[in-house]
């Protein structure tokens, strides 16, 4: 069987070829992740930083172990789903063959075994050159990671036998789990389908791939509908939109043996006023496997990232609006310290909110619950705060906030921090002991203040310099922009209107999300792009006779090309439109959350990211179709439309 | 109750025991309006160390017929006897040791795996049999059919007939007790089909080799111990030992 394995495995390279591709660079990827994260949790912090520049770096380090984390997933997930598609796709391809083999004397387990043997040498092949190709990719990524911002300095990543054997060994179990199901379809092959021209025509929609897709349409759909329930609160939407971009990917992928033809139908009206798009409209019908293996890939990429794009920068928007909401104030100064004292004397200004972070660290809790935080840490002006911050505390009152006193603040209230408990602020090189007399309401934003402390208790010198955020309020019947001018003229800082300054922040949080995207939209587009160039390929082999019957009755070879580039448009555009309905999906429940926590239906639509994926799309399967149909119709059409073997 | 069964019968009694035996086999496709009946009672024996020809009209339920015989598609109705064995309704596995050791088969479309040379091809059943191997066995089946020299082709770098001749030496290295042939001569040009004949010819005559042909030929059903006709299903005639002319008589009489 090892023998008949190579030999196959010899003479479908072309078959194969995608798949191994899928595998290499998920083993790249992941040990150029794993190489990565070993680096980034061993790297020293630099001593003689202080307390926040090294929270901040540890921070950094964490965040790129979690993008890095991602990364290992997406890879793993695509590997498989590419390896299950093209073994899927062979298999259908290579019936006559199994057939024979069954004629043969072959047995069912034989034949699993041999599809089997084949994916270890694929998986064996694939993790080799990944284990290659992963050395430049550990390189690769660590320059991007460095360039997009997520590590403060340069991580020297060794290399490490065990990490690279690790991913060979996952990049190989990948292959031989993508093949069990293909092998399954495979043991059903009977033998007398060697005999037929067509074999009997190949069941598409599988018991299996009903049940899986019906239940999973049908969580989705549960899912949509209970997003809109008032229940729903907005982490509750967010998680619902992640799972409905996911699942229903699944399910549209494993229904579009049926969604294909549907849509195409649709599409048809318009491709039948010309002979080769009545063509393409009817091959799109009948070849259901093909199309829907050329439309899967686009589905899942369209449905995951904008579906996921879209929910985070909803979720930016919603924190926008909702700080637009709870700050009650007409200006934002951003300054420092020193200046910001100079605001309140500023001629129309009537409440003047300063908010300077400061350079303490607090620590909590005791024993093995003690953590010691150095961000977000706010000296405020306890009764200018609470005349423009208009949310409530959670518990407790910022009217005690005096003294030896400190509040959670809105970005640590879910840290389950009790009213009456103790934090230790250091101040000045002293240990300080303050009784937490409020906890402040969770907000929508991301990296809101932590704590909240009376100015009175930091040194003077140590608030000059601090960087502060000053809420105003005007007079009333004074024109903010006025002010706005006046403050300006003072050389005080810069100055934004409340509305801005909520947009900038929210834009702020959303640039970072998008750095995060840019990583893996560009891995989920590269491996979308392997798995459509393979099944246009593998399905472009497969049409030889098909392409040459056609030319017999008078189609010319550029026709031929353009019937086969119509046919790829069309099945592009009905990927890329279930993909969306999915992602319209997962959005709904964002804008329902939207209206009940902010009052509008907002949701972002990430344009720029559709913008370049639409057309990357139509350009990735025109240029695979038009090649794969120019070499399937190089031979003359007479010697293929006879031939058999 | 029919001519078609009175002349199975006969040829069924004849000079030795069945290896392969039909019983009131009927075989239909589809449902309700579309139901064909492709078999419709056959009972036939084909005795052991002998060649029989089907022959018939296209439609006639030829292949039907050699596929129910070799156990690759279930009858209907009836029973389907190898070796005195009831195949009708055996589970995969014993069709599958069946095909292992008891069957061989040779198509039009020559069936070869493309990835695998000639001596693989060859050695295939073996190999999936489990049994071992002896590159000695292969070659000799090989040369037997005139291919010494072909041993490290691969199909698409042998003639028609060469590749044929490949699938009858993979066919016969199990030493099968029943060869199922369908049109095995129906690709290839006069000079390779005359070989093959010649080849199908030796083995019964030197071996005592059992052959079933499914053939459109008449110069090809010459060759056979035996022609027996085939007409909507049933056996409606039989010769022993006929002519070329002959056969193109009587399947001219069925045709029209």
């Amino acid at each position: 069987m090892p023998g008949i394995a190579f030999s196959n495995f010899r003479e479908h390279r072309r078959l194969f070829t995608g798949a191994i591709l899928a595998v290499a660079l998920g083993v790249a990827l992941m040990q150029a992740s794993l190489s990565m994260m070993a680096a980034v949790s061993e790297a020293r912090i630099p001593a003689g930083l202080s307390g926040q520049a090294r929270e901040r770096i540890r921070d950094a380090y964490a965040g790129a172990a979690t993008l890095l984390g991602m990364t290992v997933m997406l890879a793993g997930f695509l590997a498989l789903f590419i390896v299950g598609s093209t073994f899927a796709f062979t298999v259908a391809q290579r019936r006559r063959e199994l057939a024979l083999l069954r004629l043969a004397g072959g047995s069912r387990p034989q034949l699993v075994v041999l599809l089997l043997a084949e994916a270890a040498l694929l998986g064996a092949v694939g993790a080799a050159a990944g284990v290659l190709l992963g050395v430049p990719g550990t390189w690769a990524q660590a320059w991007l990671l460095a360039a997009f911002g997520f590590l403060p300095g340069a991580v020297a990543p060794a290399l490490n036998g065990g990490i690279m054997l690790a991913s060979a060994c996952v990049g190989f179990t990948v292959a031989l789990f993508g093949v069990l199901a293909a092998a399954r379809r495979a043991a059903l092959v009977r033998p007398l389908e060697a005999l037929r021209d067509t074999g009997r025509a190949a069941r598409v929609m599988t018991v299996a791939r009903w049940v899986f897709g019906l239940s999973s349409l049908a969580f989705v759909i549960w899912l949509v509908a209970a997003a809109q329930t008032g229940r729903v609160d907005v982490l509750g939407a967010l998680l619902i939109a992640m799972a409905v971009s996911v699942v229903g990917a699944v399910a549209l992928s494993l229904l579009s043996p049926l969604v294909v033809p549907l849509v195409g139908g649709l599409l048809g009206l318009a491709l039948r006023r010309s002979i080769l798009g009545e063509i393409a409209q009817a091959n799109l019908r009948d070849a259901v496997r093909r199309s829907a293996s050329t439309a899967a890939p686009l589905i899942v990429l369209v449905s995951l990232v904008v579906g996921l794009m879209g929910t985070l920068a909803s979720l930016g928007r919603m924190g926008g609006e909702e700080q637009k909401r709870i700050v009650a104030g007409d200006l934002v100064v951003d300054s420092t310290g020193a200046q910001a004292s100079r605001i309140a004397a500023v001629p129309g200004v009537a409440v003047a909110s300063p908010q300077a972070t400061v350079p303490i660290a607090v620590t909590v809790g005791r024993r093995a619950y003690r953590r010691t935080y150095y961000s977000g840490i706010v000296a405020v002006d306890p009764s200018a705060y609470r005349q423009t911050y208009r949310r409530a505390p959670r518990s407790g009152s910022l009217a005690a906030l005096r003294g030896r006193t400190i509040a959670v603040g809105p970005g640590l209230s879910e840290e389950g921090l009790r009213r009456g408990g103790v934090a230790v602020a250091r101040i000045g090189g002293q240990g300080v002991r303050l009784r937490i007399v409020a906890v402040m309401a969770p907000v929508l934003e991301n990296g809101a203040d932590g704590f909240l402390l009376p100015r009175e208790l930091v040194p003077a010198d140590v608030m000059a310099k601090a960087p502060t955020r000053t809420v105003i309020q005007v007079m009333p019947g004074t024109a903010p922009s006025a002010v706005a001018a006046r403050i300006r003229a003072a050389g005080i800082g810069t100055v934004r209107s409340l509305a801005d300054w909520a947009d900038d922040e929210a834009d702020r949080q959303q640039k970072g999300n998008e750095a995060i995207f840019a990583v893996l939209v560009g891995l989920g587009g590269l491996y979308a792009a392997v798995a459509v160039v393979n099944a246009v390929v593998i399905a472009g082999a497969e049409r030889k006779t098909e392409f040459a019957v056609v030319r017999l009755t008078g189609m010319s070879r550029p026709q031929v090309v353009r019937m086969a580039l119509i046919e790829a448009a069309a099945v592009t555009a009905i990927g890329l439109l279930l993909g969306l309905l999915v992602a319209a999906g997962a959005l709904a429940g964002i804008g329902a959350a939207a209206v009940r926590a902010v009052g509008t239906p907002l949701v972002a639509v990430p344009w720029e990211l559709l913008g370049l994926l639409v057309p990357g799309a139509f350009i990735v399967t025109a240029v695979a179709s038009a090649w794969s149909t120019l070499s399937a119709t190089r031979v003359p059409p007479v010697a293929l439309a006879t031939a058999r073997e | 109750m029919t001519e078609g069964q009175t002349i199975g019968r006969a040829w069924h009694a004849g000079p030795a025991a069945p290896a392969v035996e039909l019983r009131e086999v009927s075989r239909e496709y589809g449902r309700g309006d579309a139901k064909v009946r492709a078999l419709d009672g056959v009972s036939i024996g084909f005795p052991a160390g002998s060649w029989t020809a089907v022959m018939g009209p296209s439609g006639s339920g030829k292949s039907t017929l050699l596929h129910c015989a070799a156990g690759l598609e279930k009858a209907s109705g009836g029973r389907v006897l190898l070796r005195g064995q009831d195949i009708t309704s055996a589970p995969d596995s014993a069709l599958t040791a069946l095909r292992r050791h008891t069957v061989g088969f040779v198509f039009q479309t020559f069936n070869l795996v493309g990835s695998l040379t000639a001596e693989q091809n060859v050695a295939l059943p073996l190999k999936l049999a489990r049994r071992t191997v002896s590159r000695q066995a292969v070659r000799e089946v090989l040369e037997a059919v005139g291919l010494a020299d072909r041993l490290r082709h691969r199909p698409r770098e042998l003639s028609g007939g060469q590749q044929q001749r490949v699938a009858i030496a993979r066919a016969m290295v199990t030493r099968p007790a029943v060869l199922f042939a369908d049109e095995p001569t129906g690709a290839l040009d006069s000079a390779s089909a005359r070989t093959v004949l010649q080849l199908l010819r030796t083995m019964v005559d030197s071996a005592g080799q059992t052959i079933v042909m499914v053939t459109h030929d008449p110069a090809a059903a010459a060759r056979a111990d035996a022609v027996v006709f085939l007409s909507d299903g049933r056996i409606v005639d039989q010769a022993l030992r006929p002519s070329a002319r002959e056969v193109a008589d009587r399947l001219a009489r069925l045709e029209g």
